[in-house]
């Protein structure tokens, strides 16, 4: 009974340890649907024009799912379903930069039918990455006729930042941006097993942009 | 009797040596292995107003069956060999059939002299030069890939209307758990959206294309008065697709016809 107990102790710890996260966020927004956005859709899609980093795509899937699962009548078009119905024209190279540029992309009628076909009312470009910001300590792992095992303890850091900027499909206007940094420190000790409590800094970095990009869009919130 | 007994392993003794002796050759192989990537992905075909042409393509042997070998530096790293011949053709195959409004798989690399009426002009594309870079080398988390391409688009006679060179770019971030091969992939598959695109949105700016297709006589009479001087259909398509951005000439290489 007692290495069941203690093996769910130890479960229990692992599962439910997590490191510590400071996360801030900035809004500025104007011109917020009264009503919620009705019928028509959102997207969310990434920026993708850096050399040395790139807005990670499970984030915006993770920014997108917030949404939706907490407001239903909120339509999220998915990154890659938009980027493959719009083909050429939201791809890194050719993606409007400002809401001016809408006019010129909505001047080829294929691309205002299947923007009407879509109903895309907000299209909101997320800019940012997490980086780990250092890294310290060791482990060592063996492996012997007796069984296997780690000794030490590593620990690093995270840093999130990101910048969610709202356009008016129909206004083709800037209404707004949100900004979310999140910061955390993740440790691993390990006797014999290593326990990860992992710092869920993206995932912090996620809920706080999702939260007020809900804000903006559903009129429940 | 028992020197000889001891000399000589008995069987445990024998299978364990063979068994570690294998183990080391495999992480010997492993660590001087080739890291192997055929890419595979999906692509759109390109949202816009096809072109009324009916367009040739030749895709030569060494284009159809295109890979990248890079030799490994040191002991420690793998050697690469990335074949992308596939996802090209599927690629192109799928590009250019929705930008113009027939596509034609020729069987012979063109000739001059040679007239195929079937098509407008031929397009015979082939990769320059392929780059890559995966973060143990560059330090930065991103996987990359980086192409040149050039184009040579002839008459349906064999005679040279442009060839130019277009670049394509594509990246991916390290994810967790994702291999080193299926990001090369994901990188692969990136630029190889990104050349469809940059083809796509700026053939229209390579020179010696837009005067081709300027000078090009239309199978319809042109009407008369005013009407006449506005584009034909040809080339309103052609300056809907072109028109979208503003930005610099993006071709390289255009005037090394």
């Amino acid at each position: 009974m007692k290495p069941l107990v203690l093996t769910a102790i130890v479960c229990s710890a692992v599962l439910f340890a997590s490191g510590c996260v400071t996360s801030t966020v900035d809004e500025m927004v104007f011109n917020e649907p009264t009503e919620g956005i009705g019928d028509s859709t959102v997207v969310i899609l990434g920026r993708r024009h850096a050399s040395d980093y790139e807005t990670e795509p499970d984030f915006i899937d993770c920014v997108g799912k917030h949404i939706s699962s907490r407001d239903r009548s909120i339509g999220v078009i998915g990154e890659l379903e938009f980027l493959n119905a719009l083909y050429p024209w939201f791809e890194p190279r050719t993606a409007p930069l400002t809401p001016n540029d809408i006019d010129k992309l909505m001047a080829h009628p294929p691309v205002a039918a299947r923007m009407a076909e879509l109903k895309t009312e907000y299209m909101i470009w997320i800019d940012g990455s997490t980086i780990r910001t250092n890294s310290a300590g060791s482990m060592t792992c063996g492996i012997g006729p007796g069984g296997a095992g780690c000794f030490g303890f590593g620990t690093w850091g995270n840093d999130s930042d990101y910048e969610a900027t709202i356009w008016d499909f129909t206004d083709k206007a800037e209404v707004g941006r949100v900004n979310t940094s999140a910061s955390g420190q993740s440790y691993m000790p390990a006797v014999v097993v290593p326990i990860p409590i992992i710092a869920p800094v993206q995932g912090t970095a996620c809920d706080g942009i999702g939260d007020q990009l809900l804000e903006f869009l559903s009129s429940e919130y | 009797m028992s020197g000889l007994m001891t000399s000589v392993p008995n069987r445990h003794t024998r299978q364990w040596l063979q068994r570690t002796g294998m183990l080391l050759v495999a992480v010997v192989l492993a660590s001087c292995s080739t890291m192997k990537v055929t890419v595979d992905g999906t692509f759109p075909e390109p949202l816009m107003s096809k072109m009324p042409l009916t367009i040739g393509v030749w895709y030569d042997e060494a284009f159809t069956n295109h890979e990248f070998f890079d030799e490994a530096s040191g002991r420690a790293e793998p050697s690469w060999l990335v074949r992308t011949g596939q996802a090209q053709i599927k690629m192109w195959d799928t590009v250019l059939g929705g930008m113009f409004t027939n596509l034609v798989h020729m069987k012979n690399r063109p000739g001059e002299g040679e007239l195929n009426q079937v098509v407008d002009a031929i397009l015979i594309p082939s990769v320059d030069e392929l780059q890559y870079a995966i973060p143990q080398h560059t330090n930065v988390k991103v996987y990359e890939i980086w192409m040149r391409y050039r184009f040579d688009l002839v008459t349906n006679g064999g005679e040279p209307i442009a060839s130019w060179t277009m670049s394509a770019y594509g990246k991916t971030p390290t994810a967790f758990l994702r291999s080193d091969t299926d990001a090369v992939n994901l990188a692969a598959v990136v630029a190889l959206r990104d050349a469809g695109a940059n083809f796509a949105v700026n053939l229209t700016r390579v020179p010696e294309v837009r005067d081709w297709l300027q000078t090009r006589p239309t199978s319809e009479p042109a009407a008369p008065g005013p009407v006449a001087a506005e584009p034909t259909g040809q080339t309103a398509a052609l300056e809907q697709n072109a028109g979208q951005t503003d930005e610099p000439e993006p071709v390289e290489g255009g005037d090394e016809a």
